[in-house]
């Protein structure tokens, strides 16, 4: 089989929830086009043999997570990072906020288990990748993109565009509602309905699949390619700027649910996120073109 | 002392089994949880309107449950019942995730070990074996879409559902939706159940191989359905987890909110997840569990399932290995149930109730694949200040290496390690089917 290395790939999972590969095993196509080598959730073997692509999910979280991915990427001639957790640390990287390490810490150290490392980190903080494919997870149409099998895939610029709520301008809330409200106006756009959705400023994709049912866009594909090199202020401002326009919801009202953790999760895919040059922990800015 | 160490496949997460051994005789078996992400200290001060958001994230296999179960703590918190709508939507929902995860157990983690390959996906020597696995791949994932689907249909996503809101769900199903949706489980449900027949005899012959279904001593069951037939609906209000001794009694029956009168949980020092006990003893979830407790699966499929594999194995039935074939009994129980539903006007009602959101706190039950599944929020000033996580995988863990002691004992003796025993080690975790992810949040 290694003579056809460029339809075999691998599946290297890190500290994560196997999310990324129940959307792989969602998107079934590949079972005709693809070799699938490695893939512990589903294939017994030790290690990963070379391959043409390697997707990586999950962050770096433990030492053997870093052992692991290291050793993985000499096999691979393209390494993807696949998901929020590997591309920015995700929802682990809550637990990188100060107060939450010291108990988190103090509790993890009386294993004899994998060592915990300080942070939870983004895969590039340790090894080069080729590519990335944002989502929490992304979906079986963009797993099927990044392995070249759905060779049509136009994503739109944003959430909006792919949404297909209509934006009213006479329809202005003047308080933010809940998540939990459970009740959703159809085809209307829920900034109108006062929900905190911030799909205008999020990476297209996904087909707003969050969004046409009813629930606020989180941003879990990131910012889109306008706001991807800029500090996460400028996407703030842009969100805000959306809701001045259709909302007489007060600025600080929107920014303090702006810092809300579940959008947070998220955020972390930001330049002003990454750790300074020269720290274990840097990574370099995501360049547009490598994003899918 | 000699250790003999084994990392584990076709399970979710990372974890391995560690076997002591000391002249011949098995010191102990450990089952080690090798990751931690640290939820239960990070979703500290967290609106609590955002948890059913943030917690299906614990876990891409078991999202739903926890979705659900973040949902239904909150309501307990604030004192609001949702419609009969919502709830009917939720039972979907949650049916959509046991197809979707006995599918995956059944065909894509335990069918590789009854045929003898590392994976479904992988072809074997030999063209012929090649293209039959390649069918049996297809075919599988064909069962498993429809539970994909389902969970997409009524939760909103794909993988870490949205709809399920404090007091409801956002949206009905529309009647096209449906029946489109319908037509897709009539298909998958003969697909389904052929697999499962392939499995069955796969299973037998297994058995034949190796002499045993995995002979460990019986153990207390425990579960959140109903003893009538194995709901998945949930209602508020009569949720209980019931236990059934190993003689076969019922032994006991709490409600989530007491449930460390009844349970045990301990730590250790070699693994991130925990493990409890009942009365000092090893206790099972997951389909063992629901399948033993259970008079009837109320579906007609299911049900002939269920007297054929009570004949063959008695009532309760304790052997290892039938668990695997208990979850592909609820697979087609899944399917069948969610036809019946499916059938039903799931959009001419409210399907949700206003609520005025409270400081308190709340308990969220469900029966997730793996067996009874708490949350328990503390609230104040309208943010969590306190999560539990009662994992079914952290129930199951004593179990686990209660079997895994009796596998290491049949292959290990003085003179020799039968290697027989690697096999063993994963068929006794798989059959338990563990969430590492779950196990450790």
């Amino acid at each position: 089989m290694d003579n056809r290395p460029s339809e075999r790939f691998a599946v290297l999972q890190l500290s994560g929830c196997a999310g990324c590969e129940v959307a792989l095993l969602n998107a079934g196509e590949w079972v005709d086009e693809r070799e699938l080598a490695y893939m512990p959730l589903v294939i017994s073997a030790y290690d990963v043999p070379p391959v043409n692509t390697l997707l990586v999910s999950g962050g770096v979280r433990t030492d053997e997570d870093l052992h692991k991915l290291r050793l993985a990427v000499r096999r691979a001639r393209r390494v993807v990072a696949v998901g929020t957790c590997a591309i920015s640390g995700g929802v682990a990287s809550l637990g990188n906020r100060d107060e939450v390490r010291e108990i988190f810490l103090a509790e993890a150290e009386r294993r004899h288990v994998p060592r915990l490392l300080p942070r939870c980190r983004p895969i590039d903080t340790a090894v080069e990748v080729d590519c990335y494919l944002p989502g929490c997870p992304p979906t079986p149409e963009l797993f099927m993109a990044v392995l070249g099998i759905a060779t049509g895939f136009q994503p739109g610029r944003n959430v909006c565009r792919e949404c297909g709520r209509k934006k009213l301008r006479d329809m202005k809330p003047s308080h933010l509602v809940g998540f939990q409200r459970g009740e959703v106006l159809p085809d209307i756009c829920l900034i109108n309905q006062g929900y905190l959705c911030v799909g205008s400023s999020v990476r297209g994709g996904c087909r707003a699949l969050c969004t046409r049912p009813g629930h606020p866009c989180v941003g879990c594909r990131g910012p889109s390619d306008v706001f991807i090199d800029k500090e996460s202020e400028a996407w703030l401002d842009s969100i805000k700027r959306v809701f001045g326009s259709l909302t007489d919801i007060p600025e600080e009202e929107l920014d303090a649910a702006l810092r809300s953790p579940q959008l947070a999760m998220f955020l972390f895919q930001f330049t002003d996120y990454a750790q300074e040059h020269g720290t274990a922990e840097y990574r370099p800015p995501r360049p547009k073109e490598k994003l899918l | 002392m000699p250790t003999l160490t084994f990392p584990l496949s076709r399970i979710e997460g990372h974890a391995q089994v560690v076997i002591e051994v000391h002249g011949g005789e098995v010191v102990s078996a450990h089952f080690e949880a090798m990751e931690i992400r640290g939820f239960r200290y990070f979703v500290q001060g967290v609106p609590a309107e955002q948890m059913p958001v943030i917690v299906p994230r614990v876990c891409g296999v078991c999202s739903t449950a926890h979705h659900v179960a973040s949902v239904e703590a909150l309501e307990d918190a604030y004192g609001v019942t949702p419609p009969p709508l919502a709830n009917t939507i939720r039972e979907l929902l949650m049916l959509g995730q046991i197809i979707q995860n006995q599918a995956t157990s059944v065909f894509l983690f335990t069918m590789p070990d009854r045929l003898g390959t590392p994976s479904l996906f992988q072809p074997k020597e030999g063209a012929a074996s090649e293209q039959d696995r390649a069918v049996l791949a297809t075919r599988a994932l064909k069962v498993r879409k429809a539970g994909t689907d389902l969970i997409s249909l009524t939760g909103g996503q794909f993988i870490h559902p949205v709809k399920a809101t404090v007091g409801g769900v956002t949206s009905g199903v529309p009647s096209g939706a449906a029946a489109d949706m319908r037509q897709q489980i009539v298909d998958a449900l003969p697909v389904a159940c052929e697999l499962f027949d392939m499995y069955w005899e796969m299973s037998m012959a297994l058995r034949d191989r190796i002499g045993t279904w995995g002979d460990d001593a019986p153990a207390y069951y425990i579960t959140a359905t109903a003893d009538t037939c194995p709901n998945y609906d949930g209602h508020p209000g009569d949720d209980v987890i019931r236990v059934l001794s190993p003689d076969g009694e019922d032994c006991d029956r709490f409600a989530a909110r007491d449930f460390r009168d009844v349970l045990t949980f301990e730590e250790t020092d070699y693994s991130y997840a925990g493990r409890t006990s009942y009365r000092d003893e090893a206790i099972r979830a997951n389909s063992l569990a629901r399948i033993n407790m259970t008079r009837s699966m109320g579906t007609p499929r299911a049900e002939a399932y269920l007297n054929r594999f009570r004949d063959a194995f008695g009532h309760p039935a304790h052997a290892i290995l039938l668990f695997d074939l208990g979850r592909g009994i609820e697979l087609v129980y899944a399917l069948e149930r969610a036809l019946e539903i499916l059938e039903q006007p799931l959009d001419d009602e409210e399907t949700a109730v206003p609520h005025v959101p409270q400081d308190g706190e709340g308990y969220g039950l469900v029966e997730a694949p793996r067996g009874p599944l708490i949350h328990h929020y503390r609230i104040e000033d309208d943010a969590i200040i306190d999560a539990e996580f009662i994992i079914p995988t952290v129930h199951n863990t004593k179990a686990i290496e209660r079997a895994l002691r009796v596998a290491a004992r049949r292959y290990i003796s003085a003179d020799r390690i039968d290697m027989e025993l690697e096999h063993a080690v994963g068929r006794v975790v798989r059959a338990f089917d563990p969430c590492i992810a779950c196990a450790t949040q």
